[in-house]
């Protein structure tokens, strides 16, 4: 078990041993391989971000129904009626014009302004919430709604917010595709580093193995190699996108206006991040192993 | 110790380097095999080492038949065989002493037992003292004296030598020669190929004569 221990340890010190050997090769790869990693970093914290952001925002399938100014009680009833009898429409709630100008009063910076009208400018208005949120039967129902008398504006206010959803779940899958394709680019080029080593090691492998070394005995050293590699990599893609991140976040605060200071430029979580770099070393180790294993055969082979 | 029953070896294009060996090497013996270039030595004795494989046959070394061995146990088992190279098969880019330890970093000793047992095999074989030589500054004598200190090192109770005389000079041979006679002295089986006549009376040992793969005499 010692024994197995010091092989480790020697394998360990001969990979950070050759790394050091050749500096400015070693620095070249791990930046190249730790910058393009820090791409689809940034990007899971920027949709990070903006979900956190949207995430106050009422998601809910509704649709706004909104009377002409001249309406009157009379009509909005026949109006909720109407509105209460479709199959559609999950719940149905008034907000009378009285009612509505004294929320628009309470939210805005408006009260002066309506104070100073001769009468309140505000329709009836109904919020629907609707049992389905598909385009073809809002489109339907919006149509439907509109033909009702004293009836004059059907919205669907939510669409926007469902459209930012989209586009959000596509962003996730965007970071995804980009991450899988960079894992898999780091594969081949540790892989490639990898192959090289072994190349120019290809007599101390010969030797090696003539005078009793087991082919776990020839790959341990590479495996530490591409495994430091990976580690120093994902170390770097980490500390890129989080100095990005610190500057990103900064810019965007002095953007944003006033009504929208609630965002901010979210971090990864430190759990998140230790995986990522778990991930590359064991991508960069997993690289190593196929093209040792490669070069391996290929001298076994002549 | 080692015993070649019925062996043969034929390479991938055709060649057959061995056919229908049968020979045997006792505890503590030391045997030349000898026979002119092409008659199969060199093939004979990376059998014995399980550096290749037999066709066809057995080679069965310490008790153990190699043909049963799976490549991690045949590599396991080279470990505890010391082997000369003809080519001496040295790291250029490596010094004296870590040439030497290369199976004892291999098999995972500590540093310290390490550098003992290199400073005891060096000192045998006369370079004590030439450590951090490159093998570049060495003589052809010296780089086969480091090769054998490299095969010694681990304390083989086999020690196999593929041509260790050749391209040396008289004298250089004589005290290889005189080398793995005192290994043979303190027990150790050594089984080496030569067809050095001088060095064969030298040794004063039993001979495996081979000629064309086959096996020609054993007196």
């Amino acid at each position: 078990m010692r024994a197995l221990l010091r092989l480790h340890a020697f394998a360990l010190g001969d990979a950070l041993r050759r790394l050091a050997a050749q500096p400015l090769a070693a620095i070249t790869s791990v930046l190249v391989l730790g910058l393009a990693l820090a791409l689809p970093v940034i990007g899971a914290m920027l949709l990070r971000s903006v979900s956190a952001a949207t995430a106050q925002l009422d998601m809910d399938p509704h649709v706004n129904v909104y009377l002409t100014v001249d309406a009157t009680d009379e009509d909005a009833k026949r109006v909720g009626d109407a509105l209460r009898a479709s199959p559609d429409a999950a719940s149905v709630r008034f907000i009378p014009r009285a009612q509505a100008l004294e929320e628009l009063r309470a939210s805005t910076h408006l009260a002066e302004i309506l104070a100073s009208l001769e009468k309140n400018p505000l329709p009836h208005a109904f919020t629907v919430r609707v049992r389905s949120a598909e385009p073809a039967r809002l489109q339907t129902l919006k149509a439907e709604w509109s033909r009702l008398a004293k009836v004059d504006q059907v919205v669907a206010e939510f669409e926007w917010s469902d459209r930012l959803g989209r586009w959000l779940r596509f962003g996730e899958r965007l970071v995804t595709v980009l991450a899988v394709l960079l894992a898999i680019s780091v594969l081949f080029i540790v892989g490639h580093l990898i192959r090289l080593q072994v190349v120019t090691r290809r007599d101390e492998i010969e030797v090696s193995q003539l005078i009793g070394a087991t082919a776990p005995d020839v790959r341990r050293p590479f495996l530490y190699h591409g495994a430091v590699q990976g580690l120093l990599a994902g170390t770097v893609a980490v500390v890129t996108a989080a100095l990005l991140g610190a500057w990103l976040g900064a810019e965007v605060r002095a953007l944003t206006p006033d009504y929208a200071s609630d965002f901010k430029l979210l971090f990864l979580p430190v759990e998140v991040n230790l995986w990522m770099i778990g991930g590359t070393a064991l991508l960069g180790l997993f690289g190593a192993w196929l093209a040792v294993d490669r070069e391996l055969q290929r001298f076994a082979h002549r | 110790m080692i015993q070649f029953s019925g062996v043969a070896k034929r390479y991938p294009g055709g060649h057959e380097a061995l056919r229908a060996v049968t020979a045997k090497v006792d505890a503590g013996e030391m045997v030349a095999v000898t026979g002119h270039s092409g008659a199969g030595k060199s093939t004979l004795l990376k059998l014995a080492a399980g550096i290749e494989r037999a066709s066809s046959g057995s080679v069965v070394v310490s008790g153990q038949n190699l043909a049963a061995l799976g490549e991690t146990a045949l590599a396991i088992l080279r470990r505890r065989i010391g082997f000369v190279f003809q080519d001496h098969k040295l790291l250029f880019d490596r010094n004296a002493f870590e040439n030497a330890a290369l199976p004892l970093r291999i098999a995972g000793f500590q540093a310290s037992e390490t550098s003992s047992r290199v400073r005891a095999a060096l000192d045998k074989v006369g370079l004590l003292g030439r450590e951090k030589a490159m093998p570049i500054a060495l003589s052809g004598g010296e780089q086969q004296r480091l090769c054998i200190a490299r095969a010694i090192v681990g304390r083989p109770s086999i020690l196999i030598a593929d041509e260790p005389t050749g391209n040396l000079d008289a004298d250089s041979a004589h005290a290889i020669l005189d080398l793995f006679r005192a290994f043979h002295q303190v027990g150790v089986t050594v089984l080496l190929s030569t067809h050095d006549e001088a060095g064969l009376d030298r040794l004063a040992c039993r001979r495996i004569a081979l000629a064309h793969g086959a096996v020609a005499q054993t007196p």
